[in-house]
């Protein structure tokens, strides 16, 4: 990882040297070079023409945040309205109950749901069975097959008011039903429940993948040394995995504000619709079901500028703390 | 040697590059070929139309080429293979292609289509989404209004629903007639002989019926497992009973002759209260917020709740599923009128149409494909296709039986109602009037209700007016108060919180609605 990480930079700061020292011949020697590698580059030809279609040339399409688009009016007609979209959505009241409802939602979901398959990993890997271990690990990470339209029905088969088995069970011990599905006080732990149940095992892969890689020698060193088992968890194990759990991380905070439309959606109702609306149901709403399309792509716009300002701030906070960063 | 397989060897190399990069480039080209497709051939349509247009036969000119976008509730549909498509397609001279979306994300795919500016040949479209309205002002569909009359089916459409379904007075597309008296009241039968009940006339015997399917046992198993009414998230059992009280159905005149909306009504209040004391008492299911539509007659076919008001032909669907359970001569499920209120006898009306089918300028390029289009509409009214889109191919799916349709399809047959389902979804129901289904007598109940209907519908008198601000910020505004009648009837806000949700309705945008909305109802006057 680390060799292929560092090459990018280092072959550009060697190309730029050799083009100085050529700087005085009539040819440019990245020219040669490319002469030189020409089958190799033609090679990596249809790759770039395919981000240039299907990522580079769509992403114009962010500048309808800037229009009043109409489709049928098309792109190049539309009125341009510069910043308007944006102003409105900052002075719009919802904006706030957006914002709020949204970090609420990563903050819990970075707190509780980021560490969850970490600490699995941890627990599965103190499994010396390997049948077991292998057992278990297929067992926790088979949720993530299931599509997040089935854990909103089971969801609901559970906990509805009206018979849900774990709405009785509660019934039957305390001798109240509680409303989980429309209470707003019960939306959030819901949420993040749901994806712990379904994540958790799958995220447990890259770490056991990580851990796995981890010096046995260093372990019997520990022993050696009088080290018990959570001390050696403590100063072998977490100090070997902590580059991987940092550039997870990372990736995980360039996505924030990403709270996982289908889940929130489907759990959405008239009765939590205030702690439940978030950025992502919002620009569906706005920008599908009433076809205000450059109003939700400003909305998409500003998410993607918050995800990028969040990537760029932690990975140099990374870097400050001796990290190694994602770049 | 060696310079030579060199050779040999960069010639593959390059053949392998040029062959990729060209298949990139084919891959391309290819979607768009794919779209423009259809274009090459038009030429060749109209020419074949207007050299046929001499002597005014279609049926000599090449198949007509349509693309159809309609809803679907079911996922088992009609294919090309299907005898009722391509009977269909013989009648009218047209090859046809189905887009069957569904239901529950029609609006979506809509919208989503009306933004890529594919639009199939004719797509059903709901008539007040902002952005059918923008797409018709900003030339997506063709204007039909003043073809309509040269057609023997199409100029016989009712010029009020005409009205009520166009944009800014101008037709953009073909309502789908519904009736308008369409709702009802489905009771099971069994239930109220067991408490001892007859037919709710007054909305005090509907809250003693529901009352009395709680507490007295309907089912008869001794225990306490049934309750009144079901209702799900689709809040349309709260819209019909808000108009039973009095309150307006959606715009109402107030005392000055100005229009307001339904939920700044005392009367809609009144409705409110009674909703809270059905939720408090239990007689509609607690889970009611958060219930999915897709299992809403599933409480009544298990004999969990008793009552369903929607549609009065819910009473024969919800029949048809107790029947498949356990086949019996009488039915199981009765139907009502809504029950006399405190301000008379009312009901909701439908619109008198469920949405359009519009015509689109992007797939339809010229006038006399047009009138080719028009013509296959007007078609789908004679008799012949009315019955083969609603009722099948005779022999096949049905049977007349005394001048009545006997349907010979049965639940279980999947493959048989395959090629028949969704096909009625294109019909307008303008044309002359086709046999009845088999008088049954839940059928019979069913139209009487719908007949009598006619006589206590409360129309919104705001129908045909397209408000701009409804246009762009409508579900907003309907969630606002669509949520605070939630809340307020399972008692997350009490009458402050109402009062509440609604200034919040007035200050997003409800008085310039307001406004708006009584403007143009004068202008129209």
């Amino acid at each position: 990882m680390d060799s292929t990480l560092q090459s990018g930079p280092d072959a550009a700061v060697k190309a730029k040297k050799s083009k100085a020292t050529v700087l005085g011949s009539q040819r440019p020697s990245w020219i040669g070079k490319v002469k030189k590698d020409r089958w190799l580059y033609v090679l990596l030809l249809p790759g770039l023409i395919y981000f240039l279609v299907f990522k580079y040339l769509p992403m114009w399409g962010v500048l309808i945040a800037f229009q009043n688009f109409q489709p049928f009016v098309g792109f190049w007609n539309s009125e341009w309205v510069g910043l308007e979209n944006f102003r409105n959505f900052f002075a719009n009241p919802d904006f706030v109950r957006l914002l709020r409802n949204t970090f609420i939602l990563a903050v819990y979901d970075l707190v509780f749901f980021f560490p969850a398959p970490i600490i699995v990993a941890l627990l599965l890997n103190e499994i010396r069975v390997n049948v077991i271990k292998r057992f278990i690990q297929t067992m926790v990470y088979v949720p993530h097959f299931i599509s997040m339209v089935i854990v909103a029905s089971m969801t609901y088969v559970f906990l509805t008011t009206q018979g849900g088995v774990l709405n009785e069970a509660v019934f039957q011990i305390t001798g109240r039903r509680i409303d989980f599905l429309a209470d707003p006080d019960w939306f959030r732990p819901l949420i993040i429940l749901q994806i712990m149940w379904k994540e958790t095992g799958w995220g447990t892969i890259i770490f056991l993948a990580a851990l796995a890689s981890v010096d046995v020698e260093q372990y019997e060193a520990a022993v050696v040394d009088g080290a018990n088992r959570f001390q050696r968890l403590w100063h072998v194990t977490l100090p070997a995995i902590s580059s991987v759990i940092v550039i997870l991380l990372i990736l995980r905070l360039g996505n924030f504000l990403d709270n996982g439309f289908e889940q929130i959606f489907l759990m959405t109702n008239s009765l939590n619709r205030t702690v439940a609306d978030v950025f992502d149901t919002y620009v569906y709403f706005v920008g599908i079901t009433q076809g205000a399309f450059s109003y939700s792509t400003a909305i998409g716009l500003f998410k993607s500028i918050v995800g990028i300002v969040l990537i760029y701030g932690s990975n140099w906070l990374a870097k400050r703390f001796g990290q190694e960063g994602l770049y | 040697m060696n310079v030579k397989v060199l050779g040999v060897k960069r010639k593959i190399a390059l053949l392998c590059a040029v062959v990729m990069m060209l298949s990139v480039l084919a891959a391309c080209s290819g979607g768009n070929g794919g779209s423009n497709d259809p274009a090459p051939q038009e030429p060749a349509n109209t020419g074949g139309q207007s050299a046929g247009e001499g002597n005014a036969n279609a049926a000599q000119a090449e198949p007509l080429e349509l693309t159809i976008m309609v809803p679907a509730f079911s996922t088992e549909l009609p294919d090309g293979s299907s005898p009722v498509l391509q009977e269909l397609e013989k009648y009218t001279n047209t090859d046809i292609t189905m887009q069957f979306v569904p239901n529950s994300s029609y609006g979506d795919k809509m919208n989503i289509t009306l933004a890529s500016g594919q639009l199939p040949h004719l797509m059903v479209v709901d008539r007040n989404s902002a952005s059918y309205i923008n797409a018709a002002r900003t030339g997506a569909f063709w204007e039909i209004g003043p073809y309509l009359q040269d057609y023997p089916n199409l100029s016989q459409a009712n010029p009020i629903i005409l009205n009520n379904s166009s944009v800014d007075g101008k037709t953009y597309g073909i309502y789908r007639g519904r009736t308008l008296g369409r709702m009802g009241v489905s009771i099971n039968k069994d239930w109220m002989e067991k408490v001892g009940l007859s037919e709710p006339k007054t909305i005090d015997e509907f809250y003693n019926l529901l009352k009395a399917f709680k507490e007295q046992d309907p089912d008869g198993n001794g225990k306490d497992d049934t309750y009144g009414t079901v209702i799900t998230k689709y809040a349309g059992p709260w819209d019909i009973m808000q108009v039973w009280f009095g309150a307006p159905n959606k715009w109402g005149e107030g005392a000055d002759g100005k229009l307001v909306p339904t939920h700044m009504t005392p009367e809609y209040k009144e409705a409110l209260k009674f909703f809270k004391k059905l939720y408090d008492e239990g007689l509609v299911n607690s889970d009611f917020a958060v219930m999915d539509p897709a299992v809403w007659l599933d409480p009544i076919v298990n004999g969990q709740a008793g009552v369903m008001v929607d549609v009065a032909d819910a009473a024969r669907r919800i029949d048809g599923r107790m029947q498949e359970k356990a086949e019996r001569e009488e039915p199981y499920i009765d139907v009502f009128q809504a029950p006399v209120g405190p301000k008379g006898h009312r009901d909701m009306p439908t619109s008198g149409y469920a949405n359009v089918i519009a015509i689109s300028k992007s797939a339809v390029k010229t006038e006399e494909e047009l009138k080719r289009v028009l013509e296959f509409l007007d078609k789908l009214g004679d008799v012949e296709m009315q019955m083969l889109l609603g009722y099948g191919i005779e022999g096949r799916h049905y049977e007349m039986v005394d001048g009545y349709i006997k349907p010979l399809t049965t639940p279980e047959d999947v493959a048989l109602v395959k090629e028949l389902e969704g096909m009625n979804q294109m019909l307008t129901f303008i044309g002359p009037v086709t046999p009845q289904l088999e008088m049954t007598v839940i059928n019979e109940k069913v139209m009487q209700v719908q007949t009598a209907n006619e006589e206590i519908v409360v129309s919104n008198p705001a129908e045909p007016l397209v408000s701009e601000v409804y246009a762009q910020k409508g579900q907003q505004l309907d969630n606002i108060i669509a949520d605070a009648r939630i809340k307020y009837i399972v008692g997350q806000i009490d009458d402050n919180g109402l009062d509440q949700a609604i200034a919040l309705w007035r200050s997003s945008g409800g008085d310039d609605y307001i406004a708006e909305i009584n403007k143009l109802y004068e202008e129209a006057k």
